[in-house]
């Protein structure tokens, strides 16, 4: 049994990797169905107060050419809207004392991620989903600590029940998987082997049997010079090992990675864009190479191409690709244009809510606990009329608490809102 | 499975599931189309992750209800396409427990959403239905080990434990392998399938491995299979907690009574003592490092019990079996056997041979109900209100910092 078959087991893999294309019609097919419910939803808000039952006939209003049109988010609108919220855990994490651990934030990010792939942030509003996600989190992966603690830390103090409303939705989004393999463990243990190496330690692969302790130090220290100079190898080890945690910490959250790479995939090129020679030292003692293209095999096809040369190359390619990923990115907060650009989605997504979204948030709230597990299965349909009645309330709110909300209130001033 | 258990550390080279997206991109398409229907969209289950979730509910007719106790509900059930039996247990959310969903609960979904292998108890889905969480696991109507030891009118053999022994031995590696520590082994938590397959289950005390330095909680595993090391107070500790259960249960199908069950946990203490020797800093050094250690006087130190004890105590095994049976009830954690070293005893090897599945003693009549019972019930907790269990685990300490 080796690693992959294990991974290959994994509910990340088997849920939760895509390619490219299938990520993008994914999003693209929850971002369909949430517009158009949000454009039901708002025209029958809109209408309710000309009908004195509060029961609209369905289909009526939807052909009203009076309206404006509703203009929804588009599906990459939301994707930097959801990844302002997990800018925003990232710092969340720095409110508790001590601070939450380094995977602890990176697992909630990956929950509100995965989330956001079949809920749109039109229904659910990522600021009421955060805190929930961070909590989770701190039951998943043991960091237990209650939830009225939890929530007292939070800026703003919202209150425990409006913290836990969500979690039933949030594990529904999540389809009930809730381990996530981060790429944080490897790069210690890819760190613990280059140290190891450096002080003459190094164990040599079983595969390539040439390989000694003093020759892999020996390897090690020729390696073309660090991108820094640095002082001793020790040190280039250092900096290496941090330069590629912060690029975890960061890109590899806020980006598709873990769509769509591996966690050893996600760590080697973070590690290759932290220091490339070094990384690519660390391949090597692993898979041999480097990489030189053969002119034999291009002479002789029947000759069967070394299949560690094969894997290399193949490596070689997706870690690029990953790479190239990872450096795509930069927070929001450090970039004028981006912040523009999600000032303009805030605005947008204010008029494109779903009040019916977070009245499903807040169900649990009001609806009676289940009295007996052997109660019946059918629940309640929610009236048309209640619906509305609660979307009205839910904005009421909304407006008392203004700027004492969750994180310090809307990214838009409250004055320039629903006009 | 049990013939390469050693991971190679190569770098994935795999890059994403194909059949996973299809699947996703065929439920959206389903989905798509019906979104511009009115109807639909003025339902509140409208968003694409509860169609999702709908279609799996779908997939399940419940049947009649197996049991219940404080934590769930178990309930016979069936696939609607291939008509496979399943068992379909319900939590019962927020009983008595404020923080939203129960550790019990998220720790099991969380494990057996990973753990796949013959000898683990199998989970096939998991859906929701009005804000109830519907675990549907594998129907395993043979009852559980606990049942086959207490019944008089079964008679067993050693080959018949060294095939249960075995089952067990490979569903702790694989959980091991995985990284998982079960840390609730004993007889009623090992069920059986139809096929007389023992199968490890009741995963709502497991934990991932802690990293290294990190603190667990030492209030886990049922008294009576809860290593020395747990009973003192340990914070870090690893797989040979699981090993000393196992330790355990092989002892009681060997004895057909559990070999130490102390009342209390000092007690508890005092009968390991009595067995295998008083844990000191000669057979196991840092034991007096330990948080709950007690020393104990110089001459009231029982030795440590050698091969003859275990030869004389359980002749049963043979003398091969003896031996694996002390080095699973080795004191220091440190020297006892390892899941993968367990795989590799030469026990299993040497005759008897292991009973076949369809060989094994099984209650005649059927035990879903057992299944029922035991699916229901929380870990940590026995059937009949027992004075020792009351306060083993589930006391909520994580262990943090």
């Amino acid at each position: 049994m080796i690693e992959d078959t294990i991974y290959r087991t994994s509910s990340q893999y088997r849920v939760w990797s895509y390619t490219e294309e299938s990520l993008q019609s994914l999003r693209a097919s929850t971002n369909t169905i949430a517009s158009d419910r949000v454009r039901v939803t708002l025209r029958r808000t809109r209408d309710a107060p000309q009908s004195a039952t509060g029961t609209p006939q369905p289909g009526s209003d939807v052909d009203s050419k009076e309206e404006k049109p509703i203009d929804c988010l588009t599906p990459e609108e939301e994707l930097v809207f959801v990844r302002y919220y997990c800018e925003s855990l990232l710092e969340l994490g720095d409110e508790y004392k001590p601070p939450l651990p380094t995977t602890l934030r990176a697992t909630a990010i990956q929950y509100l991620r995965r989330f956001y792939l079949t809920n749109s942030p039109m229904t659910y509003h990522p600021k009421k989903i955060m805190a929930c996600a961070l909590f989770l989190a701190t039951k998943t992966d043991n960091y237990y600590m209650s939830l009225q603690k939890f929530s007292e830390a939070i800026p703003g103090s919202p209150s425990a029940e409006e913290v836990i409303a969500p979690e039933f939705l949030l594990m529904q989004g999540l389809r009930f998987t809730f381990d996530i393999r981060h790429p944080f463990r490897g790069l210690e243990g890819g760190i613990m082997e280059l140290s190891a190496i450096a002080e003459g330690q190094g164990q040599p692969t079983p595969i390539l049997p040439h390989q000694t302790a003093q020759s892999l130090k020996q390897a090690l220290l020729s390696i073309a010079p660090p991108p820094t100079p640095s002082s001793s190898i020790t040190d280039r080890i250092g900096r290496a090992h941090n330069g590629t945690r912060e690029l975890l910490k960061t890109a590899a959250q806020m980006t598709d990675a873990y769509f769509l790479y591996t966690p050893s995939q996600i760590w080697l090129s973070a590690f290759l864009l932290s220091d490339r020679p070094l990384c690519e030292f660390y391949l090597e003692t692993k898979l041999g190479g480097p990489i030189i293209p053969s002119t034999n095999s291009d002479s002789d096809p029947s000759t069967p191409l070394d299949p560690l040369v094969e894997l290399r190359t193949k490596l070689s390619k997706v870690l690029s690709d990953c790479s190239a990923l990872l450096q795509g990115y930069t927070p929001l907060s450090s970039d004028p244009a981006q912040i523009k650009n999600l000032k303009r989605i805030a605005k947008k997504h204010y008029k494109c809510q779903n009040p019916e979204g977070l009245n499903m948030a807040q169900k649990r709230d009001s609806a009676q606990p289940p009295t007996s597990a052997s109660a019946t299965d059918s629940g309640p349909a929610t009236s048309e009329s209640e619906t509305e009645r609660l979307a009205k309330k839910r904005k009421l709110e909304e407006q008392k608490r203004g700027a004492q909300d969750l994180f310090g209130g809307e990214l838009v001033p409250d004055r320039t809102k629903g006009q | 499975m049990a013939a390469s258990p050693f991971a190679s550390r190569s770098p994935s080279i795999t890059v994403a599931s194909p059949n996973t997206a299809i699947r996703l991109k065929a439920a959206a398409a389903q989905s798509g189309s019906e979104s511009t229907d009115v109807k639909t969209s003025s339902q509140s289950h409208g968003e694409l992750t509860e169609q999702l979730n709908d279609s799996v509910a779908q997939n399940y007719e419940r049947g009649k209800k197996l049991g219940e106790g404080t934590y769930a509900v178990v309930y016979q059930g069936h696939r609607r396409d291939t008509a496979t039996t399943v068992a379909i247990k319900k939590i019962k959310v927020n009983a008595d427990y404020k923080d939203g969903l129960a550790m019990d609960a998220i720790r099991e979904v969380k494990y057996l959403q990973e753990l796949s292998h013959p000898n683990v108890i199998a989970l096939h889905d998991v859906f929701s239905k009005n804000e109830n969480l519907h675990l549907v696991l594998e129907f395993l109507p043979g009852g559980d080990l606990e049942m086959l030891i207490r019944d008089q009118n079964v008679q067993y053999g050693a080959a018949d434990i060294k095939a249960w022994m075995g089952m067990l031995a490979r569903g702790v590696w694989f959980c091991h392998e995985n990284f998982v520590l079960h840390r609730d082994i004993k007889p009623n938590n090992l069920l059986i399938a139809a096929d007389g397959e023992v199968k490890l289950a009741d995963f709502g005390l497991a934990r991932s491995f802690a990293d290294p330095y990190l603190n667990m909680t030492h209030q886990v595993i049922t008294r009576w299979y809860r290593p020395p090391e747990l009973l003192y107070g340990a914070r870090q500790y690893s797989g040979a907690v699981d090993i000393w259960s196992m330790g355990m249960v092989f002892a009681e199908l060997l004895l057909r009574v559990p070999f130490v069950a102390g009342n209390s946990d000092l007690d508890q203490i005092a009968k390991i003592s009595e067995a295998f020797g008083t844990p000191n800093k000669d057979n196991w050094p840092g034991v007096e490092a330990l948080p709950l250690y007690i020393e104990t006087d110089k001459n009231s130190i029982i030795p440590t019990s050698g091969r003859d004890f275990f030869l004389r105590q359980f002749p049963t095994a043979g003398p091969v079996g003896a031996d694996l049976l002390m080095s699973m009830c080795t004191l220091d954690p440190r020297k006892r056997i390892t899941a993968v070293q367990t795989l590799r005893h030469d026990w299993w090897t040497i005759d008897p041979q292991p009973t076949k599945n369809a060989d094994l003693p099984r209650k005649r009549k059927s035990a879903e109900k057992k299944m029922g019972e035991d699916l229901s019930r929380r870990g940590g907790e026995i059937g009949i209100s027992d004075g020792p269990f009351k306060n083993a685990a589930r006391q909520l300490d994580f262990g943090g910092k």
